[in-house]
């Protein structure tokens, strides 16, 4: 489908341990990985590069990973949020989606189902960015 | 760009139509079609978590809170998911399925919402203010002592309760609670190595969790009254007692901690070790295979004066394992009664009748090698016992008798059996420590012995106790240390060299249990007869013969273990107790299938077929999917985009099929009407295919057309046939195709055939749904068909499902080569098993028919017989 390559992906999580060992294997598999251990670090890096798609932890000290998604999604609404959390709560990943979460994961995912995930909601992404561009070329109404 | 376009045209060559600029509807076509396969993707998570939900409700596997919370959160995720899309597929059409979906969720989170945690209480309450009524905040255990003494006057240690308030304090402290729910999301407790990592790291956190300064306080001031009520400073032992400990339903022997004789600096430490034993490996072990809920439990902690015993034991009421035998059992060792509950020392027995006068009416002295006594600062330690009191019997015939009568008076208090843990201290005076109900073994009949027997087996061992009736074989692992619980394989026969608590996480998983040392008195026992898992203990050193790996059977109910597997002595096998069922969390997880599994969504052409009458969550995903391939169909339609219409199939002649290309699924782009079948490029269609023209309908001709597939081939429409069919929808065949996707919808008259199939790269995303309703024929007829063809279909490695005449079978999982493969199958089984309506009747040619399919399915699957299934999730 796609060369990993082309995919930037941020990830927030407050847990230096699990953060570094997951950036190192989705660097691995050729994902342009950077990291923030916090929401406000992460939103601070949304001003001059946006990644492709933000791998966003919930519980963190500091800005409610909700909170952060809600700010993301405002900022950059093309840029695609997966929640990531060892928290099984219903109504959390209700809100997350209505808020355009991509999807919500429960810890642990298997490395292989989240990099697909992550390749489809850059697939959604790119999707996206075509549509607006043939709609704006067409000089149709969007 | 005019010119290009032409040039375009002319190399393409074929029927034209005037092309447009587009490039706006094709991108929003690729989006919508991005949507649609999203949408399928969490239609088949969420039908792969109900079928797990539902696989867990029937049984045969243990579950917690966290697998529940975490399935029916991924499911609710996914649900909402298909809902959002379809709303993206159809924007505003369906206002009522967002709140629908909302109120089913809301229910469900009202079944599954952790237990109040009851704020505020006593965080200590005094042992003489307690009784049954203070259950519920000093637990099971600490409520009967003082029941014990506050109405039976029976003597127990002065003492306290640190209640279950002060558990939720502790653990409401720094967001303890939320971690230890995530770290417990991420392991398998089923496991033993991650049970024992997860139990260390739970019992860490709590342990290093800051005292709230209130509780500090608590704790100081009671343990200055106790000093105070015992005439100076005391030692003393900490005990748990946990809510819902020590009831009849659960017994939870031995798998919390005690602390012995701590000094009063250390009571706030130590009071966090024992509340953190809550997380030892073998009560959150009892705890997953009993369905107990964590949320409804809690941990209180008894503090009491220390009794430095001169003897001590266990009594029980009843034998524990020979229901008809109703005598009083003693087992007694010299010092700290320790000694027999962590099955340490098998202790000298006593056997005292029940009727007035009590008599002691046999005892067996053990050659006692050490006790239990208190260490002069802190803590306990063991003495080597040599001369006369290593084979003088620990207690008298008078004390025996009194023990027995305070263990009856308690039988007859509770209404039932009890055990009771006792000790006579050093001023010779009975000192009752808890008691609980016991539950005798089953009753089963004593294999016979078969020693001695002509022509018998030889065991390799003889003797021992007891501890748990029956037989069982497996491989003989050693276990001595933690890291030999990690490797312990599942149906091995766990030898100890003692019977120590801490090992009860492993005797669920154990063929049978041998130890050393120990009697049928401690807690080991007691777990082993309650998992119904048979237990010889007391063999001595001799068990060390037992080689690592060496295969046993051991019939503990005749005191022998054998080399190998004996057969005859496993003929009636242990049945194990099935402790989910009933359970808190089974219990909950069936309430909660009831709003996620039945479908009652079932007629898509019904008037009932809307958002606000599904019930279920099941029934939103299957609104949703019904509506969202409508939606995909009519894009073409509606915004007269013919490259996104619906091409009729040209296959030597133009057929009554229509395909309508989602993405990737022709070679090249097609404006005309037609679509050549070398144009198809969709695997999965065309394995389809395949399937259908491999081997020509043998049968008699349908009547006037009667069957599903008779009209798959007819050559041109035949419009006689269509009449009386409600919508033009209704009337076709219709494929929708993308390289590795493809859906089919045939329906003519009251047949309805549906096939939806991924085999791309990534396996755990590949699946077929296959459904299949209706037929003219008779009710009897049309389930016989359905019969038939699941039946077929379940040979296939299918998993088929069927309600009245509805038929639904999935496979998933395959790698793309298998699915292929079986969506020839699938082909093949929609041309020919139209005949099926007019043979059912009949059960010889049912039979002809069964074998030539299973005879053709061999043929087309290249010698692959229907019987060898596909190969199945890993």
């Amino acid at each position: 489908m796609s060369d990993n390559n082309q995919i930037s992906v941020l990830l927030v999580d407050d847990e230096e341990n699990f953060r570094e060992a997951l950036a190192r294997r989705l660097n691995r598999r050729g994902l342009m990985v950077s990291q923030e251990a916090d929401g406000e670090a992460a939103l601070a890096r949304l001003g001059d590069e946006a990644p492709d798609v933000v791998l966003l932890d919930v519980k963190m000290p500091g800005l409610d990973g909700l909170e952060v998604l809600r700010r993301i999604k405002q900022a950059r609404p093309l840029t695609e949020v997966i929640l990531l959390t060892g928290h099984a709560h219903l109504e959390t990943s209700i809100t997350g989606l209505e808020r355009g979460a991509f999807d919500y994961l429960l810890k642990p995912v298997p490395l292989e189902e989240l990099v697909e995930k992550i390749h489809d909601a850059w697939e959604k992404k790119s999707v996206q960015e075509r549509k607006i561009k043939a709609v704006q070329a067409d000089g149709v109404k969007p | 760009m005019a010119a290009l376009l032409e040039k375009i045209k002319r190399l393409l060559g074929r029927e034209q139509e005037p092309v447009v600029e587009q490039a706006g509807l094709a991108e929003e076509f690729k989006a919508r079609y991005l949507s649609f396969r999203q949408l399928l993707a969490a239609n088949n998570k969420a039908l792969e978590l109900m079928s797990e939900l539902e696989a867990a409700a029937g049984g045969g596997r243990v579950f917690g809170m966290s697998f529940l919370r975490s399935r029916t959160t991924a499911l609710g995720v996914s649900v909402f998911q298909m809902t959002d899309l379809l709303g993206r597929l159809a924007p505003g059409k369906y206002p009522v399925l967002a709140p629908r979906l909302k109120q089913i969720q809301s229910q469900l989170e009202s079944i599954a919402a952790p237990a109040e945690a009851g704020g505020g209480g006593e965080l200590v309450l005094p042992l003489k203010a307690i009784d049954q009524s203070r259950a519920e905040e000093a637990g099971a255990k600490m409520a009967n002592l003082g029941e014990m003494t506050n109405r039976l006057g029976l003597k127990v240690p002065p003492g306290f309760v640190v209640t279950a308030a002060a558990w939720r304090l502790l653990l409401s402290g720094g967001g303890l609670v939320q971690e230890i729910s995530r770290r417990q999301q991420a392991a398998d407790l089923e496991n033993a190595a991650e049970l024992f990592t997860l139990s260390s790291q739970l019992r860490q956190l709590i342990v290093d969790a800051p005292t709230p300064p209130e509780l500090s306080e608590a704790l100081a001031k009671a343990y200055a009254e106790l000093a105070t009520e015992a005439g100076g400073e005391v030692r003393v032992s900490l005990r748990s007692s946990a809510l819902g400990e020590d009831s009849a339903e659960a017994s939870f022997a031995g798998q919390y901690s005690t602390q012995l004789n701590v000094h009063p600096e250390f009571l706030e430490q130590t009071y966090k070790e024992v509340a953190a034993s809550f997380y030892s490996p073998q009560a959150m072990h009892y705890r997953l295979v009993r369905g107990l809920r964590d949320d409804q439990l809690a941990m209180a902690v008894g503090c009491l004066a220390m009794v430095g015993g001169v003897s001590g034991g266990v009594a029980y009421t009843v034998s524990p394992l020979d229901p008809a035998d109703r005598r009083v059992h003693l087992t007694a060792a010299w010092g700290l009664p320790r000694m027999v509950v962590d099955g340490e020392a098998a202790g000298d027995h006593f056997v005292v009748s029940r009727e007035e006068p009590l008599t002691v009416v046999a005892h067996s002295v053990e050659d006692k090698q050490s006790e239990l006594v208190c260490h002069d600062d802190e803590g306990v330690c063991r003495l080597e016992l040599t001369g006369e009191r290593a084979t003088q019997p620990c207690l008298s015939q008078e004390q025996a008798l009194e023990v027995a009568r305070a263990a009856l008076k308690l039988e007859e208090y509770y209404g039932g059996p009890q055990d009771v843990e006792w000790a006579y201290d050093r001023q010779q005076r009975l000192v009752m420590l808890q008691c609980r109900p016991l539950r005798p073994a089953e009753a089963k009949a004593a294999a016979p012995a078969p020693q001695g027997e002509p022509g018998g087996p030889e065991a390799l061992i003889h003797g021992g106790v007891t501890a748990s009736p029956g037989a069982g074989a497996g491989a003989i692992h050693w276990v001595q240390r933690d890291s030999d619980a990690l490797t312990f394989p599942p149906g091995a026969v766990l030898a100890l060299p003692r019977p120590a608590p801490r090992w009860a996480a492993l005797v669920g998983k154990a063929a049978a249990v041998v130890s050393a040392r120990g009697g049928a008195a401690g807690h080991l026992a007691t777990v082993c007869r309650e998992y119904g898992v048979p237990a010889l203990f007391g063999l001595g050193p001799e068990l060390e013969v037992l080689q690592q790996g060496s295969e046993v059977t051991v019939d503990a109910g005749a005191r022998a273990v054998y080399a190998g597997r004996l057969d005859e002595l496993l003929q009636r096998p242990n049945k194990r107790p099935a402790f989910m069922n009933g359970s808190p969390v089974h219990r909950l997880l069936s309430r909660s299938l009831e709003l996620i599994s039945p479908l009652t969504l079932l007629d898509p052409d019904s008037n009932e077929f809307q958002p606000d009458n599904a019930r279920t969550l099941h029934d939103i995903t299957r609104f949703c999917h019904e509506k969202s391939v409508k939606e995909m169909f009519s894009f073409g339609k509606e915004h007269h985009f013919p490259q996104r219409s619906s091409k009729q199939l040209f296959y030597k002649v133009p057929m009554q099929w229509w395909v309508l290309n989602l993405d990737d699924g022709f070679t090249q782009e097609i404006r005309g009407k037609h679509v050549r079948l070398e144009e198809i490029a969709c695997l999965p269609m065309l394995a389809v295919w395949e399937g259908m023209v491999a081997i020509p309908w043998a049968g008699p001709p349908a009547a006037g057309g009667r069957g599903l597939a008779s009209v798959l081939f007819e050559a041109t429409a035949n419009p006689s046939l269509t009449t009386g069919v409600k919508t033009r929808y209704a009337q076709r065949n219709y494929f929708m195709v993308a390289k590795h996707f493809m859906n089919l919808q045939s329906r003519f008259g009251f047949h309805f055939c549906a096939v939806e199939a991924l085999a791309g790269e990534r396996r755990r995303e590949n699946y077929i749904s296959f459904s299949f309703k209706g037929g003219a024929a008779d009710a009897a007829r049309r389930l016989g068909r359905v019969r038939f063809i699941g039946g077929i279909m379940d040979e296939l490695g299918f998993r088929v499902e069927s309600t009245e005449d509805n038929l639904n079978a999935r496979l998933e999982r395959n790698e793309q080569e298998a699915t292929l493969e079986a969506l020839k199958a699938v082909g093949y089984l929609l041309m020919h098993t139209r005949q099926l309506d007019i043979i059912m009747g009949n059960p010889r040619s049912v039979a002809h028919y069964q074998d030539k399919i299973r005879a053709d399915l061999e043929l087309i699957r290249g010698g692959q017989a229907p019987g060898q299934k596909a190969s199945q999730p890993s």
